[in-house]
């Protein structure tokens, strides 16, 4: 059976209020937007939900609006990461409770922890709940710390919820390896992109990916997944060349540049908690021109 | 100037004897070898080809005797990378004088310089000659100093023969933003996969791969290769999966475990000079192991 988390599916930011706390009816509008503009999937609070910032009560409290907004429309799962491992093990056996499709975790956050490490914390997370559960991969950001092809192998041995990896290294080699050990032993493993880099992964083996854009452009997102499904690599890679330059207009100061942008395609969604920047006037205006200079304003759906 | 398209090209190793010299007449039947097997164009001597272990007379013998041999059958792309900007720049010239088609340099040894001084190096090497300059984008084999898009924007307007990226950085951000910005600067601006992971960077538009494996299984190399630039990127994912075996295999010994691998395959290049040591009997005995479990090379040819 084909893995249920495929296509491009939508992280929400997280709406906050002028005061920083959390905005649940933004929230809850913001999920029906990416519901009823293609979302294959749900998944939060990643970082670009501020999944560091937020308290876990409150990653609790937003965890059951998403169950509950959604309502079975799509899946949703559950980023769990977190500084402690301890929270991490709650946050899963949380999204349990509530009724979520899947948690996604992290290698652990600082101690540049050995092979054996990850091993040990993926084995205690899996076995600690009956979802499944999707791995996260993003050395870069982890000062090379990685889940190598081999483990993948062992994990997927090993544990019958292991199920599939957000694979953020965007490495030809790094890809691949994971992808061809993890798919000859379990076909039906998830691989997807961090971004949308759809146009170098799904003739490896890739599915889909979490979303960057997908607030600001959903139409863009669901044409690229279509073109590299089909194989139409010429229309691929102009959308991709599209998606991907919005990736580095946003990973500038992530994602305080994509709160901005929401609020020029009239979805505002509040300010960014410190020590993430908040977007400034200036920087929303040229986040505009340069989302009217690739069509997007044109294109995409404006407001909710 | 009509743009030269490299195609396949191979990268041979360079046949030391045992007192460690050059063995002229074992590199001549390599050649031949390689142009038998489906070379498109050859480039040496690369990092394969123990370039930093030549000192400066044998590399310009070792890459004349190879125009000699060639005899304007295939292309050569001489590798010209010097730690020293004027050092390059004057193996970039006696390149030129002696017939080679192209030249390829990577960013200064040792120096990890930043991204002005890079920029400086290479215009004075690709300035020294007219024929087509490469840029060898090698970022985990030069302690990280990377090129980035926007120094190849500034490279192009500097200089009229820089045709394109050889790149081994494997990385998807910096491949996209490349070719989304320089073909519309330089619509002839080439992307070439810099070893055979092809798949991603020909969905994003790599027309040309150098191929280091070329010499352990040129059948497989020759149909990844076909398959890319077809734009069969599906049907090209099997021959990658094998290739990213043989890659695995080898790539822990280095040029050792090339050498040890040809030898495997019935085409002994003797071993690496200093300080390259060759491999130790269990490593050897692990790679043979490794190759006699892919599949794929038992296609390929064995002896000469």
């Amino acid at each position: 059976m084909p893995t249920k988390f495929r296509g491009v599916m939508q992280s929400p930011v997280t709406p906050l209020k002028d005061d920083f706390s959390l905005d649940l009816s933004t929230f809850e509008r913001l999920l029906d937007f990416h519901v009823r503009t293609g979302a294959t999937a749900i998944s939060w609070p990643h970082h670009k939900g501020e999944s560091l910032n937020l308290t876990i009560s409150e990653r609790k409290l937003f965890a059951e609006a998403a169950v509950r907004v959604v309502n079975g429309r799509i899946p949703v799962t559950i980023h769990v990461s977190a500084l402690a491992v301890e929270d991490t093990m709650e946050l899963a056996r949380h999204a349990q409770r509530v009724g979520a499709d899947g948690i996604l975790a992290i290698t652990p956050y600082f101690w540049t922890p050995s092979l054996a490490a990850i091993h040990a914390y993926f084995v205690r997370l899996c076995s600690s709940i009956g979802l499944p559960v999707l791995s996260y991969n993003s050395p870069s950001y982890l000062a090379g710390v990685e889940i190598t092809g081999d483990l993948m192998s062992r994990l997927i041995e090993q544990l019958p919820n292991f199920m599939g990896v957000k694979e953020a290294s965007f490495n030809s080699e790094k890809f691949l390896e994971i992808s061809r050990a993890a798919l000859s032993m379990r076909p039906d493993f998830a691989m997807l992109t961090g971004v949308e880099y759809l146009l170098p992964s799904v003739p490896l083996g890739g599915v889909g990916s979490y979303s960057a854009a997908g607030s600001i452009c959903p139409n863009l997102c669901s044409q690229l997944f279509d073109a590299c499904i089909a194989g139409d690599w010429p229309r691929a890679r102009e959308l991709q060349s599209k998606v991907s330059w919005l990736w580095l207009l946003f990973r500038d100061q992530y994602p305080s540049s994509l709160k901005g942008g929401m609020v020029m395609m009239g979805r505002p969604v509040g300010p960014t908690r410190a020590p993430l920047p908040t977007a400034t006037k200036e920087r929303q205006a040229y986040v505009h021109s340069e989302l009217a200079r690739l069509g997007i304003l044109d294109t995409e759906p404006h407001g909710w | 100037m009509p743009a030269f398209q490299p195609g396949l090209v191979h990268t041979p190793v360079t046949p030391f004897t045992r007192e460690g010299t050059l063995d002229l007449d074992l590199y001549a039947k390599l050649i031949e070898f390689h142009i038998g097997q489906g070379a498109d164009a050859l480039a040496l001597p690369m990092h394969a080809g123990e370039s930093v272990s030549l000192p400066d007379g044998e590399r310009r013998a070792l890459l004349a005797y190879a125009i000699k041999c060639v005899n304007g059958r295939k292309p050569v792309i001489a590798h010209v990378s010097e730690t020293g900007t004027g050092i390059a720049a004057a193996l970039a010239r006696h390149a030129q004088e002696i017939g080679a088609t192209a030249i390829v340099a990577t960013t200064p040894y040792y120096w990890t310089p930043p991204p002005a001084m890079v920029l400086e190096h290479f215009a004075q090497i690709g300035a020294a000659v007219e024929i087509p300059f490469f840029l060898y984008n090698a970022p985990e084999d030069m302690q990280g100093t990377k090129v980035t898009a926007e120094l190849c924007l500034k490279l192009i307007d500097r200089l009229g023969n820089f045709a394109g990226v050889v790149d081994l950085s494997l990385d998807w951000q910096f491949m996209i933003e490349l070719m989304t910005d320089a073909p519309q600067r330089r619509p002839a601006f080439q992307l070439l996969a810099g070893t055979e992971l092809m798949v991603s960077a020909g969905a994003i538009g790599a027309t040309s791969m150098f191929a280091p494996l070329a010499g352990i299984a040129p059948k497989l190399v020759r149909t990844l290769c076909d398959l890319c630039r077809d734009q069969k990127l599906f049907e090209a994912r099997a021959a990658q999966e094998a290739i990213a075996a043989l890659r695995q295999a080898v790539k822990p010994g280095g040029v050792a475990g090339l050498k040890a691998a040809m030898r495997a395959m019935g085409r002994d290049c003797g071993e690496p000079r200093p300080p390259v040591l060759p491999l130790d009997a269990v490593a050897h005995q692990k790679l043979v192991g490794e190759l006699d479990a892919i599949a794929a090379l038992r296609a390929e040819p064995r002896g000469w």
